[in-house]
């Protein structure tokens, strides 16, 4: 997961290394993200987290799809 | 994820947080007062269960997630210290797991130009136009979680 300057600077890094696009975020959207599956990260009573959790957080930001399945 | 695990696990975190570094199995078996290789195996396990990546074939901690112990480009500076994220969704991540600030320093992988985001409140206050590009969907990401 990298970080791009613009949709041109995309397009170009994909072509440049013959990839395949995936999927692209703001990185407002990947900061929104974050908070909410790393923000238990550190909690002293952290237990691995059930993969429809998981799931749910990504819903939650709006990230469904079949590129969004994690099982 | 047994309780014995998940101890090990949460003296590696707070040891990362504390040091700046992750604790080597040797560190970790003096602490908890254990023969090496029960820690070691611990390691291992924490690893299998993706609580941990440890450096292919050894016991060295790779990743805490979000925090990265290897080479990567994406410099952050959270909590008064120094970190890398393995990717841009970690590197986001250190600021959100102290729930605090932070900066990062890091690069269009484009073009190799410095790009730099801003955390401030849990808000992005710099880099907001800035792009994340995720290469492979979300079910393949633990075939090799430093390429995603």
């Amino acid at each position: 997961m990298v970080y791009l300057r613009s949709e041109e600077h995309l397009e170009r890094w994909l072509d440049d290394n013959d990839w395949e696009p995936g999927a692209t975020l703001s990185a407002s959207k990947m900061n929104e993200l974050s908070r909410e599956w790393w923000g238990t990260r550190l909690d002293s009573d952290w237990r691995p987290r059930p993969p429809d959790e998981s799931q749910a957080i990504l819903e939650r930001i709006g990230l469904t799809g079949e590129f969004w399945q994690l099982v | 994820m047994d309780a014995f695990d998940l101890d090990v696990r949460r003296h590696v975190y707070f040891s990362v947080v504390a040091n700046g570094r992750p604790p080597s199995t040797t560190e970790t078996s003096e602490d908890f007062g254990l023969p090496e290789p029960e820690i070691a195996d611990a390691y291992r396990r924490l690893h299998d269960a993706h609580a941990l990546v440890l450096f292919p074939d050894t016991t060295d901690v790779w990743m805490a997630n979000p925090f990265c112990f290897g080479p990567a480009p994406h410099r952050v500076m959270a909590r008064g210290r120094e970190w890398t994220g393995t990717c841009a969704w970690d590197a986001l991540g250190i600021p959100a797991a102290f729930h605090g600030d932070g900066r990062i320093e890091s690069e269009c992988a484009c073009c190799g130009d410095p790009v730099a985001l801003e955390v401030s409140d849990g808000e992005l206050v710099r880099g907001a136009a800035l792009l994340v590009h995720i290469l492979l969907p979300a079910r393949r990401w633990w075939e090799d979680i430093g390429f995603t």
